[in-house]
């Protein structure tokens, strides 16, 4: 079974960021950049269904400027065999079915039997470009799946996550594409010796250019940070200053004695 | 011609979820900027009560459709009845859910319709003589309005941000009732709906909730917030779900969409960054008391109190105070 995963380097959680009037868009007091945190359980869960099978392969691809390259690295470390990268020159937000038609167009021809995706990316938190993908190549899709095993030589048996911890199981025709919830398989680290041979590697690169593609249009006209639904009361003072007011508090609402 | 507004009613175990009443709220919202009118479709089989439901609660017309063993969710048979449906209608804005059924079916949908499509949506507002949408970004630390000139947009529309009108209407929607041929699809075979095994351990019921999240950095330190716990009666301890991932607390423990909902007395959040998957889960305590060393964090926006300091010395540091004698 040949599998490829879709993955996006986005900015890491911890760093701060603030609205940019002049981009309509973001910027942030740090270049420090990551693999999507649910494409790392995306990457996981396929490496984990090459190992049960002992067979296939499992490719990597992004859409993303230069730097990209990093996370196409990092998943070559976890264990995928060969990365491809859909070289793109803004910086700026693409929208999410640009993303999903640019790898649409690039993977339409290489018989892969699953596609998985993570089940959003942190950053713009669309949780779009994994099923409009699954559209654009006409395959069957489920979303926000947390399990996947092998039945047969033609299908897989997913379970998808619902509200509630309910979940809906599917048998799905290959090929298809899932888009893969975080869940209880932790991505594995990249070994250092892993990591040196992966940064060796050739890493398929393809211009966003050379993939003629239109989508519909959709743009930010401003970001912001978010308005307040309460008080948000900062406390002032040394750490135990604050420490004494936040007890004052619970006394004076009666929460501890 | 007025254009539409269509709203898809989501439902599950033969009830219509609430989440649909904050739609039809969103949608009578963008109506106040854009005049059309609102209809709501549902598919279903059988689909009848959904449908009365729908248009006594509403008063809104109803296109109810029939459609052959369609009891629960299937998205192959959404994306299919729903595509030939609104090529009919030709609605302008399309609106779903932003959940685990609207998020499966509405970005194929918007592509097969050659739509726009713009998940999460909270918030209606105009700018610069667009219409925009308002939406998170950057795990909920940031907004973007987002808008498209688009002849047709798929909205989905994020549970707990639009108020649902509580009273019936005082006149029913007409129910248009119609048949869907609907070729069966073998790429997708459902198999059923699992229930859940995990239980809420006791985080529903406590009067004090401590909460970890991403910002407790080790799981060593998962002992903090268990001491803090201690020092409130009724108290149990819960976390975001990138806790619970990590294994560092049990799936029992989890707070938000894909967890559990709490609202106790008190809700105490430590390192969470306040991502709206897990606000919505706690937002209905009655104080909420966040510590994050981010004074930007998300979670401040919907706290009483916020305190910046790094957990790891601020927690050690409270609990001292808290249990040494009054100085009085």
């Amino acid at each position: 079974m040949n599998i490829l995963v879709c993955i996006k380097q986005v900015l890491a959680a911890a760093v701060r960021v603030f609205p940019d009037a002049d981009t309509r868009w973001i910027r942030s007091d740090s270049d420090e950049y990551v693999m999507n945190r649910f494409d790392e359980f995306a990457v996981e869960a396929a490496l984990q269904l090459r190992e049960a099978l002992s067979d296939g392969r499992v490719d990597v691809i992004s859409v993303g400027p230069e730097r990209a390259e990093a996370v196409i690295r990092r998943a070559l470390g976890m264990g995928a065999d060969d990365g491809i990268h859909i070289i793109t020159k803004t910086c700026g937000p693409i929208p999410p079915a640009v993303t999903a038609a640019l790898m649409a167009a690039s993977v339409r021809n290489r018989n892969y039997d699953l596609i998985l995706t993570g089940v959003m990316s942190e950053d713009d938190m669309n949780a779009q470009v994994g099923p409009a993908m699954a559209e654009m190549l006409d395959l069957p899709c489920a979303t926000a799946v947390i399990q996947i095993e092998r039945r047969g030589i033609s299908t897989v048996y997913v379970e998808r996550e619902m509200e509630g911890g309910m979940r809906d199981a599917l048998e799905i025709r290959l090929p298809a594409l899932l888009s893969v919830q975080s869940g209880a398989h932790p991505p594995r680290y990249p070994s250092l010796s892993r990591m040196l041979r992966a940064n060796r590697r050739p890493i398929e690169t393809i211009p966003s250019t050379d993939l003629g593609m239109t989508a519909p249009d959709i743009h930010v006209v401003r970001t912001a940070f978010p308005g307040k639904t309460r008080a948000g009361y900062f406390l002032e003072g040394s750490a135990s200053e604050k420490a004494a007011q936040l007890l004052k508090i619970f006394q004076a609402r009666s929460l501890m004695r | 011609m007025t254009s539409t507004i269509l709203v898809i009613a989501e439902h599950a175990d033969g009830q219509i979820r609430p989440v649909t009443g904050e739609i039809v709220a969103c949608a009578r919202q963008l109506q106040q900027l854009q005049p059309a009118d609102i209809r709501i479709v549902v598919l279903g089989d059988p689909v009848e009560t959904l449908a009365e439901t729908l248009s006594q609660k509403t008063g809104l017309p109803v296109d109810a459709i029939r459609t052959p063993h369609l009891a629960e969710y299937h998205g192959d048979t959404y994306r299919d009845v729903l595509t030939d449906f609104i090529k009919e209608l030709q609605p302008r804005y399309i609106c779903a859910a932003h959940t685990s059924q609207g998020l499966d079916f509405a970005p194929g949908l918007a592509v097969r319709i050659k739509a726009a499509c713009i998940t999460g949506v909270e918030a209606i507002v105009e700018a610069d003589g667009e219409i925009c949408f308002t939406r998170r970004i950057c795990g909920g630390k940031l907004t973007a309005d987002i808008a498209s000139p688009n002849a047709q947009i798929v909205l989905s529309v994020l549970p707990g941000s639009f108020s649902a009108d509580s009273s019936n209407a005082t006149t029913a929607g007409a129910i248009c009732y119609r048949t869907a041929i609907s070729e069966t699809s073998a790429r997708t075979i459902p198999c059923g709906v699992l229930r859940s095994s995990v239980k809420a351990s006791g985080i529903t019921e406590a009067d004090v909730v401590v909460a970890a999240g991403r910002g407790i950095g080790d799981r060593e330190n998962i002992a903090l917030i268990h001491r803090l716990t201690a020092l409130f009666s009724g108290s149990a301890v819960a976390g975001s779900r990138i806790v619970c991932d990590q294994g560092w607390l049990d799936y029992a423990q989890q707070v938000g969409v894909t967890g559990f909902s709490v609202q106790p007395a008190l809700y105490i959040a430590c390192g969470i960054s306040g991502a709206v998957q897990h606000v919505s889960g706690m937002r209905a305590s009655g104080f909420i008391v966040s510590i994050n060393s981010d004074p930007n964090a998300a979670i401040f926006n919907v706290s009483d109190i916020c305190i910046v300091e790094d957990l790891k010395t601020f927690i050690p540091l409270f609990i001292e105070t808290a249990t040494s004698p009054h100085p009085d």
